[in-house]
């Protein structure tokens, strides 16, 4: 099989994969929610409520399109459907497993992602950081309180939370001296004294807690989920929106969430390395350390209580900014004092 | 490869562009834009340069040009919002006192 | 080899399609959001120009940062459009329009020069021994050059922006 059609067919698979990932992740919510409640969660759609999402699907897609009146149309299109495609484009330079031939399917062996690019962590920032459109625009042009403060809110907090996110990050960048997720992921394998994996969380742990506190602000997750809290704004920057569009805002947020574990569990968890598996097996500690963060994710949504909105800003720069400044500083230093 | 004269053409249009919208127009946050714009005119013209002469020397300059451009455009905006709270406008005709 | 000319002309084209477009636009945030296409735009030439980092830098710093500033302003303010009222006593449309000449004049100016500083640039291309490619997308060259060369101005810039930032602390502040 010519190279080129395995790399489409890369392309399709990823797709597929991240679409499938948030009708898991929309299940898997609901019923951790439950558990955690002492509820049942859904039960009734399939075997064990398993069909749920689908008919989520269902529901949304038949629902009204509505526009208010006031809105600039234009913009309030555009805002669903570039939400969108940013959650998709980000998850294109993640790598997600060693590379590979399928078992001798093809002559050559091909890597387990769409793209790799030298600065690809960077690309994942910069994707991210034209996420925040999606929800601005949504915010403005409905033309309603809400949503305007919704998205205010949204973007401060997200552009607050890039620069720890960023910083934090940069530790585990300055320790494998490379852009790239790939070298980065590379550069954990093996193990030091024969059992502790050489993943950076274990030499970066104030990195690693910074970026996923980071992470959760990024993705508008409770605790820190002020963009559409309910209680005040009844849903924040989408209040206007229904039906598809919604749905994409929906898509959106649940694959902004995967994106944002895979590359934490690419970046400190080692990748697809792990003890106990062999490489070409290796996306399976991947899948197992992206389900972990995930599962976490949702874990603090239903156990913590939503902070207040300047305490979560003073927090971002009083207390995470500094302290990832003071973890790149002290990596740094370390990386030149022991060498490497 | 494309030629050095083509990236050099676009960046002279792209320049020109902003200055056009400096001169004629009526609203500071579009001026503002509008500077924006013939930064990134700049930029494009050193990298090109930095990538005919074989050095990153042009992307480092690019990177100092950005870090002016956000240093610009806060002050600015500062500005813009600190004139808008007395006059209520954006039009730069409008601010012609010294004092109030 | 003509692919990446024809992605040039695609990209340029947009860049200078959406750069006019905000120019002349009369609704501010439309003319914001022209702007970012416009930036990305020029972020894919410089993918074509092997600098990956400076594409990147572009989309983090200007349109992830920057022009996020601008929307904030533009919503803020909420100043939707531009007055089309006349212009206040004392201010002609003479000025205006030698704008738009000078523009043009602006255009022929920097196309003849231009033209001239591109005919030796291509000369020294085909003469020399040719950029290498990777060379100039490495970002640890970039690093090296940043913190050795240009330190000085490194600090002088990181100077430039603590003083832009309390400036437009203090400059945006309501007075109490």
């Amino acid at each position: 099989m010519p190279i080129y059609v395995a790399q489409l067919g890369m392309v399709l698979a990823v797709f597929v994969m991240l679409l499938l990932s948030a009708a898991v992740m929309v299940y898997s919510e609901r019923k951790v929610a439950a558990f955690i409640q002492q509820r049942y969660g859904p039960y009734l759609v399939g075997p064990r409520g398993l069909l749920q999402p689908i008919a989520d699907v269902i529901k949304l897609m038949f629902k009204e399109p509505l526009r208010p009146v006031a809105a600039d149309t234009a913009i309030f299109f555009l805002a669903p459907i570039l939400s969108a495609t940013a959650a998709f484009a980000a998850f294109a330079v993640v790598p997600f497993g060693a590379e590979s031939t399928f078992f001798g399917l093809l002559d050559e062996p091909i890597k387990l992602q769409v793209a790799d690019v030298n600065v690809a962590v960077l690309v994942v920032f910069a994707i991210t950081s034209i996420s925040v459109y999606g929800i601005v625009l949504a915010g403005w042009s409905s033309n309603s309180k809400y949503s305007l403060l919704g998205a205010l809110r949204s973007a401060s907090q997200m552009i607050s939370y890039e620069l720890s996110y960023g910083m934090a990050l940069a530790g585990a960048l300055v320790l494998a001296g490379s852009l790239s997720l790939t070298d980065i992921v590379n550069a954990q394998q093996g193990a030091w004294f024969g059992f502790i994996p050489r993943w950076f969380v274990f030499v970066q742990p104030l990195g690693f807690a910074i970026f996923m506190i980071a992470g959760v602000a990024e993705t508008n997750r409770a605790p820190f989920d002020f963009p559409e809290a309910e209680q005040e704004l009844v849903a924040g920057y989408h209040t206007e929106y229904s039906s598809t569009a919604f749905m994409m805002f929906f898509l959106a947020e649940y694959i902004n969430m995967v994106t944002a574990a895979a590359v934490a569990a690419n970046l400190f968890l080692g990748g697809w390395h792990g003890p106990f598996l062999p490489e070409y097996l290796g996306w399976i500690w991947f899948l197992a350390k992206t389900a972990a963060i995930l599962f976490f994710y949702i874990w603090m949504r239903w156990t913590l209580p939503r902070l207040r909105y300047d305490q979560l800003m003073q927090f971002g720069w009083k207390v995470l900014l500094p302290l990832a400044a003071l973890n790149l500083i002290v990596t740094a230093a370390g990386v030149i004092y022991f060498g490497n | 490869m494309v030629p050095l004269g083509h990236y050099l053409i676009l960046s002279a249009v792209l320049f020109a562009t902003g200055t056009m919208g400096v001169f004629l127009r009526r609203n500071v946050i579009t001026v503002l834009l509008s500077i924006e714009v013939m930064l990134n005119a700049v930029n494009l013209a050193f990298i090109a340069f930095g990538r005919t002469l074989g050095s990153v020397d042009g992307q480092v300059i690019m990177f100092f040009v950005v870090t002016v451009a956000a240093a610009e455009a806060a002050i600015g905006l500062a500005l813009v919002i600190a004139l808008f709270r007395h006059r209520e406008s954006l039009n730069p005709d409008v601010f012609t006192s010294l004092k109030w | 080899m003509a692919t990446d000319l024809l992605l040039f002309y695609l990209f340029g084209a947009i860049a200078a399609g959406a750069s006019l477009l905000v120019v002349l636009g009369r609704n501010p945030m439309h003319s914001v959001l022209l702007l970012i296409v416009s930036f990305a735009a020029l972020a894919a030439i410089y993918i074509g120009l092997e600098a990956p980092f400076a594409a990147v830098v572009q989309i983090i710093i200007y349109a992830g940062a920057i022009m996020v500033l601008f929307l904030f302003v533009v919503m803020l303010l909420n100043a939707h459009r531009e007055d089309d009222a006349a212009p206040p006593a004392g201010v002609t449309s003479g000025p205006l329009r030698a704008g738009g000449v000078l523009a043009v004049l602006l255009v022929a100016e920097l196309v003849w020069a231009l033209r001239r500083a591109a005919r030796g640039g291509d000369a020294l291309l085909s003469a020399g021994p040719g950029a290498d490619p990777a060379a100039l997308q490495s970002v640890r060259a970039l690093g090296n050059r940043l913190f050795t060369e240009h330190s000085l101005a490194f600090e002088v810039t990181s100077i430039l922006i603590i003083v832009a930032m309390v400036g437009a602390v203090v400059l945006a502040r309501r007075e109490s």
